[in-house]
């Protein structure tokens, strides 16, 4: 083996890496336990070319298409409704016609509330929020940049606990991180800390 | 366009069985990395099942500028840094008897092959402290160039070689011990 830093004087060395090459098994059916999985959750969200589907000013809220569905009263509609409003809110929030979402503090139902993430990154190239209620999508949420170098998204949640992390882009390629403002969650086995966020309790992060 | 863009791309299109052909493609290095790094079967089985679901649901992020190949490893290194981490807090001990189901079907399947030395390795590196560990297996046994191991685990090239000259020390020490036992 000639690759640098071996000494090749070192034959314990290298027979413990030839050793350590050879194939392992593991249980026979965990690759379909893992295409299972796969099969069971919601497929992945088509890469953006860009933000500007985002950051452009959308004054309506629903499409006349939306609007006309809704009142054929179709089942369905009115959830998919509340997402792309939702979406909105988070990505677009000072453009928001709706007053609720420029407002973080006024709750947006009983059980649902308006919660403004903000991360300082200012080399980032793009930030995306993360976390269990859009199902850990890189691309569902992306954060939009301030003028002083933070990035920001707004979001309705659920009351109660959320658990979440940022997925900044910078020099080094893509890298999820917990928010440094915030409670750090128990680690789940995924491999980057989270944080954790407490809606609705009078105690927002 | 390579094959794993291509299959990137039908999954993306809906074509969730377009997956199953990544999976395959990297199943046996990825299994490979995490019994290694994590020392047991169990946890390599947790580690390849996590990965592959967080590389899944995260998809749509991956650039086909990069290569899927290091993209999946460096979930595949977050999700067994976490893994040993938990490990160690909650076993410091190698369980003997875990090597042993670890090794059982090896044996079957390489007729010569004892057992006894992939047991002994795989205790010796998990005495390893699990980032020079995961400096030596990323060096030695998937054989990546400093560069690629930087891109992979966000540290250093000269701190990685440090850690894998280290790992070799302590391998090293090692031997010298039984040798003199």
């Amino acid at each position: 083996m000639t690759e640098p830093g071996l000494d090749p004087q070192d034959p314990y060395v290298e027979w413990i890496a030839r050793e350590a090459r050879r194939p392992v098994e593991l249980a026979p059916d965990l690759r379909a336990r893992i295409m299972d999985a796969v099969r069971a959750t919601p497929l992945p969200a088509r890469p953006r070319r860009g933000l500007g589907w985002f950051t452009a000013p959308r004054p309506l809220a629903l499409s006349p298409l939306t609007s006309s569905l809704l009142a054929a009263g179709l089942v369905g509609i009115g959830v998919f409704a509340g997402l792309t409003l939702t979406h909105r809110d988070g990505r677009s929030p000072a453009e928001q016609p709706v007053a609720v979402a420029a407002h973080p503090q006024l709750p947006g139902s009983d059980s649902v509330q308006v919660h403004e993430f903000v991360l300082q990154a200012p080399t980032a190239s793009a930030v995306s929020l993360v976390g269990d209620f859009n199902d850990w999508s890189e691309t569902a949420t992306p954060m939009t940049r301030t003028a002083d170098g933070k990035w920001v998204a707004t979001v309705k949640l659920p009351v109660g606990r959320h658990v979440y992390a940022f997925v900044v882009d910078g020099a080094t390629g893509a890298k999820w991180m917990p928010d440094p403002a915030a409670l750090q969650a128990p680690d789940d086995g995924f491999g980057t800390p989270n944080s954790v966020v407490l809606v609705g309790h009078g105690n927002a992060t | 366009m390579t094959d794993d863009a291509a299959d990137v791309r039908r999954v993306l299109s809906g074509d969730v069985d377009a997956y199953a052909a990544l999976v395959d493609r990297y199943y046996d290095q990825c299994a490979r990395y995490a019994v290694r790094m994590l020392g047991n079967r169990d946890d390599a089985e947790d580690a390849l099942q996590a990965t592959f679901m967080r590389a899944y649901r995260a998809l749509g992020k991956y650039q086909e500028r990069d290569k899927f190949s290091a993209w999946l490893y460096r979930i595949l290194v977050n999700q067994c840094r976490s893994l040993a981490a938990r490990r160690s807090q909650r076993d410091k001990v190698f369980v003997r008897e875990e090597a042993v189901l670890l090794n059982a079907t090896d044996e079957r399947a390489t007729p010569g092959w004892s057992g006894e030395d992939e047991e002994f390795v795989q205790r010796v590196l998990s005495e390893l402290d699990p980032l020079l560990r995961e400096a030596f297996l990323l060096k030695y046994i998937e054989e990546l160039s400093y560069e690629e191991m930087s891109a992979l685990t966000g540290v250093g090239v000269s701190a990685l070689k440090m850690r894998v000259k280290r790992a070799a020390d302590r391998l090293r020490e090692r031997w010298e011990r039984i040798k003199h036992d």
